[in-house]
């Protein structure tokens, strides 16, 4: 190439390069998702979305209705009071993917090159969903949050989730999963900006057929703030209190 | 224990904040949401802490006694972002100890002095949350 057509090139091309905020990606497709981001419920779904994915529970199988069974959750139609609860989350264990959803405090997304973090206000949980085209870890052991890798379909963002142990729960309603459980999503916006999350999970342990759901997303000008779950240790206290109160009455 | 109890309808406006789903609340089993108590009285404690925002009153009864009333509200940050026309702006500043104000809410089905928040008004009766006045 001569140099003046050498030169021609990167004059034409540079401006290009530099115009996108997403620049650093170069070669990447996709839709700028970056801001702060609060649940926005769908009209639908608002009478369960702070504590399940769907009106009534999945198709689980009797491996998961079992265990179903078992779940005391401070949520929805079979809640218990925090002090009689077997929700892992009043340990402070991660609450898992896609139950993080759930927990209403907004997120964060940040796209970096070859990631997209979702950074969770709810006790500044963090997903890191790679980007650059690597493979699951097939060396680590399962963990709370699961391993997502993700590629842009034109301006979605497609999600796979793997990896996972068993100890968390599909909602804050007591669903449980396997460690055979596979999170599929689907981030976009939609057309009054808005960001909607298809959710598909599969787990044939657990469940008898791969099932959805959708979340919505409306953009806010918030920080994220903090959230610690150990704070939830010294309500028990104050919970206690009310529940034994023992007022002497003779009346 | 004398209490006032004042049975609520759900399509009263102030609660729309809750019904819409923006606070869903663990430990509702601990507070009976069929009925609504009112207390007044002067705050003894306030505390905008995470899980739940606690605030606390001296209220006098009838017999001349005084009894500690708290009230649990959504987390801090919630009541902070709080952004309507005309919404008071919480911080942890907005309730000194002395301030007269009124608490309504599910009553614990303890008995114990306790309450699930719906509304707070202070002293120029300024609803603070739960809308309306």
């Amino acid at each position: 190439m001569s140099q003046r057509v050498l030169i021609s090139v990167v004059v034409l091309v540079t401006p290009l390069l530099m115009s996108s905020p997403l620049s650093a990606q170069m070669g990447e497709h996709g839709d700028d998702l970056s801001g702060v981001w609060t649940n926005f419920a769908l009209e639908s779904a608002r009478s369960y979305q702070n504590s399940a994915l769907r009106a009534d529970p999945p198709p689980m199988t009797p491996w998961a209705q079992e265990r179903f069974a078992e779940a005391k959750p401070t949520f929805g139609p079979r809640s218990v009071p925090v002090r009689e609860t077997n929700d892992p989350v009043y340990d402070c264990f991660r609450p898992g993917t896609p139950r993080i959803y759930m927990h209403p405090f907004p997120m964060e997304i940040i796209q970096t090159p070859g990631r997209v973090l979702m950074l969770f206000e709810y006790d500044h949980t963090v997903r890191q969903i790679y980007t650059d085209g690597r493979e699951h870890r097939t060396d680590l052991a399962p963990t709370w949050m699961g391993d997502a890798t993700g590629v842009w379909e034109d301006e979605t963002l497609v999600v796979e989730t793997v990896n996972f142990n068993d100890k968390t729960w599909i909602d804050r309603e007591g669903v449980p999963h396997s460690d055979q459980l596979r999170v599929l999503e689907r981030i976009r916006r939609d057309e009054d900006g808005n960001l909607l999350i298809d959710i598909t999970i599969e787990d044939p342990v657990a469940f008898t057929e791969s099932w959805t759901a959708q979340r919505r997303y409306r953009r806010v000008d918030w920080n994220i703030e903090e959230f610690a779950c150990m704070d939830n240790v010294e309500f028990a206290a104050y919970e206690e209190e009310v529940l034994d109160y023992d007022s002497g009455d003779e009346e | 224990m004398i209490r006032k109890i004042v049975s609520v309808s759900l399509s009263m406006t102030g609660l729309l904040f809750f019904a819409s789903g923006a606070w869903a609340h663990h430990g509702g089993a601990a507070y009976d949401e069929t009925e609504t108590i009112t207390v007044t009285g002067a705050v003894t404690k306030f505390q905008f802490i995470n899980p739940h925002v606690l605030i606390y009153i001296a209220v006098t009864e009838e017999n001349g006694d005084t009894v500690e009333w708290s009230g649990e509200l959504t987390t801090p940050i919630r009541l902070a972002r709080i952004d309507r026309a005309g919404a008071v702006t919480w911080s942890k500043d907005l309730l000194q100890p002395g301030d007269e104000i009124t608490l309504s809410g599910n009553p614990a089905r303890s008995g114990a002095p306790s309450l699930r928040l719906r509304r707070v008004i202070d002293s120029h009766g300024v609803a603070l949350i739960g809308g309306g006045n």
